[in-house]
């Protein structure tokens, strides 16, 4: 795939030219939203808004990390959603676990190279770690989505949310601190080779 | 633990430190046992993140041409059939405004120093009406004779204008009697198939729109 060149077309208003890079980012951009908002329809819906609103901003895009411009957009969808579901909260449709907190592990997402066990103690560690970003304030959870989910790198993190370096090392160091200390409290749900040590607390 | 040491921890986690910074943290990592702890915690919270299973998008997300508001390219001919029936209908109203206001002046009979041709049409209207009773059997054989056709053609308005303008002075005439005070046997200024024409005009235009519209919206897909 030549990004440039379809980055080309779609700026000249080639929608099929777009479309081949909706294809190629879709995962990344539904995996950003759905670690921001943490509910699957919702991040459905940001990931559209998001490359609707990309294709009609592509003429501002110039030049640099593709990526990093289209998370951009995703970050602004997700807000937009957030505010969105603060004004009007919606009840659920997936059942709860009975103490009033959502089951996420729909048998679709199930993978099928895992045991039923490995699955479930997979939908474990993944309902804490998304339990733990979801207690995190909005501006150290997508810096930490950005850079530790989406393995970019400083640059382009501060350039996707436009906050200066300094601060985005400084929310990552803070959001990587936060989520040790929320997943010490799921410690027995870790692997062992991910178990968190005790006892040292940051001042 | 304070904020900047964690900073650097996590920076050097991450190998965005400078090299004479990392080499400085490398060795009180090797002195602190603390800063270490804290560092494997940061490790493993990291790894444990990268760890998270990449989902598959739901559904494709691609855009339709609908979603971005792009709409097929038109003919070039689109504009002037879309100017065409813009006028056409703006005509066929006017139209109507022009005869309303017509009817109304011509009602209220005032005639200004504009209403000359509106005069001159009423004139022209007028003499057939006028021409009317001079055609019919004298009135004076009708007075003298009252039959009962007679009667019944003096029932209708134009006998009986003609009757109390022209039965006193026969050789009075005709201009003298006001044909004017009789709206309502006058034609509208803009002629009904003009008015039609106009409709019909309009009404083509926009079809042949909607047909170039459909095709482009055909070709497009």
């Amino acid at each position: 795939m030549n990004e440039q060149a379809l980055i080309q077309d779609a700026q000249r208003g080639n929608l099929d030219a777009f479309n081949t890079l909706v294809l190629h980012y879709q995962d990344s951009v539904f995996n950003a939203a759905l670690r921001i908002l943490g509910d699957e329809d919702q991040a459905a819906d940001a990931a559209q808004e998001a490359f609707i609103s990309a294709f009609k901003s592509i003429a501002s895009f110039r030049g640099g990390s593709f990526k990093a411009w289209l998370m951009r957009t995703v970050t602004n969808a997700c807000y937009d959603e957030l505010r969105r579901k603060k004004r009007r909260p919606t009840t659920p449709l997936e059942p709860d676990t009975g103490d009033g907190e959502e089951m996420d592990s729909p048998k679709w997402l199930a993978d099928p190279a895992l045991t039923p066990d490995q699955q479930m103690e997979a939908d474990e560690v993944e309902h804490a770690i998304q339990h733990c970003l979801d207690n995190l304030p909005i501006e150290f959870k997508t810096v930490v989505v950005m850079a530790d989910i989406q393995g970019m790198d400083y640059t382009e993190v501060a350039s996707a949310i436009r906050v200066p370096l300094g601060t985005i090392k400084s929310r990552l160091a803070r959001a990587r601190l936060r989520l040790r200390e929320c997943l010490q409290g799921f410690a027995e749900l870790l692997p062992a080779n991910y178990r968190l040590e005790e006892g040292i607390k940051a001042r | 633990m304070n904020r900047r040491d964690l900073e650097l921890l996590s920076a050097y986690l991450d190998g965005e430190l400078k090299p004479a910074d990392s080499a400085r943290l490398e060795a009180r990592l090797n002195t602190d046992p603390e800063l270490a702890a804290v560092l494997n915690d940061l490790r493993a919270a990291r790894a444990l993140l990268r760890k998270l299973p990449t989902r598959k998008a739901p559904r494709n997300f691609t855009l339709t041409r609908k979603m971005v508001g792009q709409n097929p390219p038109l003919p070039r001919a689109y504009p002037a059939f879309r100017l065409a029936t813009l006028v056409a209908t703006l005509l066929f109203f006017f139209s109507f405004g022009v005869n309303f206001v017509g009817t109304q002046m011509a009602s209220s009979g005032q005639f200004g120093m504009g209403g000359g041709g509106a005069e001159a049409y009423s004139v022209q209207e007028a003499a057939p009406q006028l021409a009317a009773p001079t055609e019919e059997p004298p009135l004076s054989l009708a007075l003298a004779q009252p039959t009962e056709d007679a009667l019944r053609a003096m029932d209708t308005p134009s006998a009986k204008n003609g009757g109390e303008e022209t039965a006193p002075a026969e050789d009075q005439p005709p201009a003298v009697v006001e044909p004017l005070s009789q709206p309502q046997s006058r034609a509208p200024l803009v002629p009904s198939v003009w008015q039609i024409g106009l409709a019909a005009a309009a009404m083509v235009s926009a079809v042949l729109m909607g047909l170039m519209r459909q095709l482009a919206a055909r070709r497009w897909k």
